[in-house]
């Protein structure tokens, strides 16, 4: 889950006004990453071929303010699902990694999310952390089985995981 | 173009969108760019206890390459249409690499 | 797709007008990159006169002494009842309290909000309201209830939100976010009373200037209710016109086409009055150069855009309040329950309005220009990815984007392009589906239906029929008791000792498992297919490229030459399509003819109503002859026999019989419905030579047996040569022998399944032809079915029981007969 990190984060300034139109991860949120335009208007060659926009917008991201939230997974030994903020600070983020942004519902982000409940950090890191490494000998002995078994590989183990 | 053709005429219908992390979101297909880009609306993660990520969030953007499945809704699709569309994509192709 | 067609150098970028003030400051992220709205802009600009650099805006603030104007926009003049359409209104507004109270919420509603950024931005959520006093340093958010916050305290009306709590008792929480038509009404005739109302002034000096300042295209997001007052309001600006700039004045942004000559004037006039240049700093040069783009960008751009990214807030909102607390006094008549929801409630909507207040801090952190150079590669990108708007229609954009504008046409979407020639794509389409509906539904619908013609066919001859005398013997109850074994077993075999019999036994174990191609025909057959869709593809193309109809007094030889070339490819096209369809290949060549294996697939059924569009008449025949000769090869008959023991198909087979029957017998029938009996008598002829047997137990062959003696029952009442119907007659009889030893075995299932109205049907369009004689012995060979359906449906419900009771009658009253009789 490690992937999803990202949308996990509160975005600083969620879903700027306009921007219903599909880029958004392209925003440029902060300094640095398209030289401020000299003049108001762009000029007319930037507007040419999609690959020169691609090359101009496909761009990173800086989230400042940014907060990860763990999760562990309800189980029949710890009783409901724990969660737990980590406030990280501010993030620099290659566009091409986003999986996906989201838009924070106000009200729902009161809720606790259903089946979970606030942990401290500690907790959660540490019972998250049990169960990575509980995953990854299970993994393991799979892994080890399916090489028995004549499965070879990278992703031998993956398609049962 | 065919994906993107087509899935225009799915917005406003309801798409299930199968990420290759296997997390399934169910929400109103609101738009879709050439990249298969996809933005949904009140958004629902399928098996929302194994994956509560998303809980508080009530529309995603999701970057086209992260798509593994698009679930579409049976009675949006002409088939039949979509045939000839495909064939029509086939001969345009075959056409361009003569 | 070529991005070098599409002229990037729009207008704005070609170089601007540097004498037009303030156009750096263009802020409207959606006016640039917008096409259709660069007529407007080169329009002004090549017009433009550049009065209004003349402008002298010193000495604004004499204003008021020049035109004795103390009073802000809302109090002009009477606005006048002829906007009152809404009668019950009238009777309200007398209520000087309510009016009050509305004015008094919709006038803080109307003031701009603090600008606290340095950009002014068009954002759904900017600080505005409720939360402003966040910003106050020495503020601790108070979660608790504090009627202030919600403008119940005089002293800060600035607070009253439109988008916190109602501050009326009396007016429902609907209508917080957006006034009705009758409260606009009411407030409109509320200000036109205002001066009686002593508080009056002090709101009217709040309200003028903020509004001023207010930038229109966030006066549009932020302030429905003011939009959409204003837009009410914007007929009644002509009269208001004549009366003098003041009216005006509040409003520059909706200034309508027709009145932008006087306003011109207006401006050019140094009245120091005028607050246009000053007032919108986000969109000063637009308006001041083409009032009417403004406005039109407006209309345009805010539903398409704007909407879907403001609609979500609107749902968000808290929508649970039933309350609507105004004073502390409520509160405490309320139920503790009530109270503890009631705190909660705006507990909440507090913690929410925190919440937006410090996202709000990052509001403007884009600049205009950010935003609008996001916008100009959004649509860029658009236009790259779905071509030339303008180009809709045309056959590049069209191969390119096939399914959705065809998608389109047939669903009923939404048409850009009214014009475009895709009725023909749409046409085939339709045609093909047999209505607007598609997907699954289709099917079943168009299998419903051609059943439904079917039956109406048989039962228009049996009706006939039944006109004619009868033998009135028959019609006796003991008849039907009087069982003869002898006579329904007398075997006439002389046709039903075939070869083929055996040899379609023979190939059956070997190819049951799929549609009776061997693997690498199936190859073959599938490419055969394909061809001819590609072959149909080009003919649907052609279709829609033919030449308007000549005219018949004035021959254009040039257009003539069209028509000729045009019909030229298409009989090229169409003798394409005729070897695609492999239909003249030599019979008994190879194990399965080409085109009935091309039948075995499930898009070469599919593909039959579109290839009868295409070819003729005798076309038409010849494939029906090849259908009919091979009837007994078909997939849906070979694999339409259940097997003993077996109740029902399995349904792979059920579906494929489904699709044939929708695509190719309803095709099929379509064509016989116009065929003379000649053909009618001779391809009951052809199907003599195969086995009736196999053919008359499976759905297929039954229905074409049904569609050909009930085609020739209505043939003969319509009158037909007397020569012709004898040879009718010798064919049919042959017939009627050959079927006589099945015909205990064609109902498929036991009684109870009920998927038997088909031969029933059959039975019927049998009966009404048959001889006294022929219907004795049929009525002796289905008689214990007859008499099984009649017991069972008394078994069933009345609607099911009628409806099996009437599929029976529809047989026994081809024969003269009645189910009522047998009760």
């Amino acid at each position: 889950m490690e992937h999803l990190n990202l949308h996990d984060n509160e975005m600083p300034p969620p879903q700027q006004g306009g921007a219903q139109t599909p880029m958004q991860q392209m925003q440029p949120l902060g300094p640095g990453m398209l030289p401020p335009p000299s003049s108001q208007q762009l000029p007319p060659q930037m507007f040419t071929t999609a690959a020169q926009l691609l090359d101009l917008t496909d761009t990173n991201l800086v989230l400042q303010s940014t907060i990860e939230r763990i999760f562990v997974a309800p189980s029949s030994a710890n009783g409901p699902g724990l969660y737990a903020d980590v406030n990280r600070g501010i993030f620099l983020v290659r566009g091409e990694n986003v999986l996906l942004l989201g838009e924070i519902d106000l009200d729902k982000d009161d809720d606790e999310p259903p089946g979970y409940e606030r942990a401290d950090v500690e907790t959660v890191h540490r019972l998250q952390k049990e169960q990575k490494a509980k995953d990854a000998r299970r993994e393991k002995i799979v892994k080890r089985r399916l090489g028995e078994l004549g499965f070879e590989g990278e992703n031998a183990g993956e398609a049962l995981i | 173009m065919l994906f993107f053709s087509f899935f225009k005429t799915l917005v406003d219908h309801e798409v299930t969108v199968e990420l290759k992390n296997d997390i399934q979101i169910k929400g109103t297909l609101k738009s879709v760019d050439q990249y298969l880009n996809i933005k949904l609306d009140d958004i629902q993660v399928v098996e929302e206890l194994k994956y509560p990520h998303l809980s508080s969030v009530k529309n995603v953007f999701i970057r086209g390459s992260v798509v593994r499945y698009v679930h579409l809704p049976g009675g949006a699709v002409d088939t039949a249409l979509l045939e000839d569309a495909t064939r029509r994509e086939a001969a345009q192709q075959a056409q361009k690499t003569k | 797709m070529s991005f070098f067609g599409f002229d990037s150098t729009l207008p704005r970028d070609r170089g601007h007008n540097t004498r037009a003030p303030g156009f750096s400051q263009a802020a409207d992220p959606f006016a640039g990159p917008r096409p259709e709205d660069d007529d407007d802009a080169l329009d002004f600009e090549d017009t433009y006169d550049g009065l209004g650099d003349q402008l002298d805006e010193t000495d604004d603030v004499f204003n008021d002494d020049t035109f004795g104007d103390d009073a802000g926009p809302v109090t002009k003049k009477p606005v006048g009842k002829d906007f009152d359409f809404f009668g019950q209104t009238a009777k309200v507004s007398d209520a000087i309290n309510e009016e009050q109270l509305r004015f008094s919420r919709q006038a803080p509603s109307s003031r701009g909000p603090p600008t606290t950024s340095t950009f002014p931005q068009p954002l759904p959520k900017p600080a505005r309201t409720g939360y402003e006093r966040y910003q106050e340093p020495d503020y601790v958010p108070d979660m608790q209830v504090d009627a202030n916050l919600w403008g119940v305290a005089p002293k800060r009306p600035a607070q009253a939100s439109d988008f916190g709590s109602p501050m009326n008792p009396g007016i429902p929480s609907g209508a917080r976010k957006m006034m009705s038509l009758e409260e606009v009404e009411a407030s409109m005739r509320a200000q036109a009373k205002k001066p009686a109302q002593p508080q009056q002034p002090i709101q009217q000096q709040q309200s003028a200037p903020q509004q001023y300042t207010q930038p229109p295209q966030q006066q549009y997001h932020d302030y429905p209710p003011q939009h959409q007052q204003q837009q009410f309001s914007q007929p009644q600006q002509l009269p208001f016109q004549s009366s003098g700039p003041p009216r005006e004045e509040a409003r520059p942004a909706h200034v309508g086409q027709p009145h932008q000559p006087v306003q011109i004037m207006q401006r050019s006039q140094p009245t120091p009055n005028q607050p246009i240049a000053p007032t919108a700093p986000s969109q000063p040069t637009q308006i001041l150069q083409n009032p009417n783009r403004y406005s039109a960008e407006q209309r345009r751009s805010a539903p398409a855009v704007q909407h879907p990214v403001q609609h979500p807030v609107h749902q968000s909102r808290p929508s649970g309040s039933r309350h609507i607390i105004t004073h502390p006094q409520q509160l405490a008549n309320l139920s503790d329950e009530e109270r503890a929801a009631f705190l909660m409630e705006d507990a909440k909507r507090a913690k929410r309005n925190h919440k937006i207040f410090l996202l709000s801090k990052d509001n403007g952190l884009m600049t205009p220009q950010d935003k609008n150079f996001i916008t100009r590669i959004q649509l860029q990108q658009l236009v790259t990815a779905t071509g030339n708007p303008n180009e809709h229609g045309s056959d590049p954009s069209l191969s390119e984007d096939f399914y959705y504008q065809v998608h389109n046409q047939i669903r009923g979407g939404p048409r850009q392009h009214p014009g475009q020639p895709l009725s023909n794509f749409a046409q085939t389409y339709l045609f093909q589906t047999g209505g607007r509906h598609g997907g699954m539904r289709r099917q079943a619908r168009g299998g419903d239906n051609h059943m439904q013609r079917m039956e109406q066919q048989v039962q228009r001859a049996v009706e006939a029929a039944k006109n004619k005398p009868k033998n009135k013997q028959l019609v006796i109850e003991g008849s039907l008791g009087k069982i003869s074994f002898s006579n329904a077993k007398t075997p006439k075999p002389l046709l039903n000792i075939k070869r083929t019999d055996s040899a379609a036994d023979a190939h059956r174990p070997s190819k049951a498992h799929q549609v009776g191609v061997s693997g690498s025909d199936r190859k073959t057959v599938l490419t055969d297919i394909e061809n001819v869709y590609s072959t149909l593809m080009q003919l649907e193309d052609h279709e829609r490229l033919m030449p308007p109809p000549l005219d018949n007094d004035d021959i254009n030889p040039e257009l003539a030459g069209f028509h000729i070339d045009w019909r030229e490819k298409e009989e090229k096209l169409n003798r394409k399509l005729w070897r695609d369809l492999k239909v003249h290949e030599p019979i008994g060549a190879t194990t399965t003819h080409p085109f009935i294996a091309f039948l075995s697939f499930s898009k070469g059924k599919k593909c039959i109503p579109r290839v009868f569009r295409h070819i003729t008449q005798e076309q038409r025949t010849t494939i029906l002859t090849i259908i009919v000769i091979h009837l007994d090869q078909l997939d849906v008959v070979r694999q339409g026999l259940l097997q003993p023991g077996e109740v029902q198909l399995n349904s792979a087979t059920r579906e494929n019989i489904e699709l044939f029957s929708l695509a190719v017998m309803h095709t099929l029938f379509g064509y016989l419905n116009e065929a003379g009996l000649d053909i009618v008598t001779g391809l009951l002829g052809l199907i003599l030579n195969i086995n009736i047997d196999v053919i008359a137990r499976t759905r297929i062959g039954v229905s074409m047996l049904t569609m050909l003696l009930s085609r020739a029952e209505l043939i003969k009442q319509a009158g037909s040569n007397e020569r012709e119907w004898d040879q009718w007659v010798g064919i049919y009889n042959a017939f009627f022998d050959a079927l006589e030893p099945t015909l205990p075995n064609i109902f498929p299932g036991t009684v109870n399944t009920g998927e038997d109205v088909y031969v029933w049907q059959f039975l019927a369009a049998i009966g009404i032809g048959a001889s006294p004689e022929q219907q004795q012995r049929l009525v002796m060979a289905v008689k214990d079915r007859v008499m099984e359906t009649v017991a069972h449906a008394k078994t069933l419900p009345t609607a099911m029981s009628g409806q099996r009771l009437a599929n029976v009658n529809l047989f026994m009253r081809s024969i003269g007969l009645d189910v009522e009789l047998l009760a």
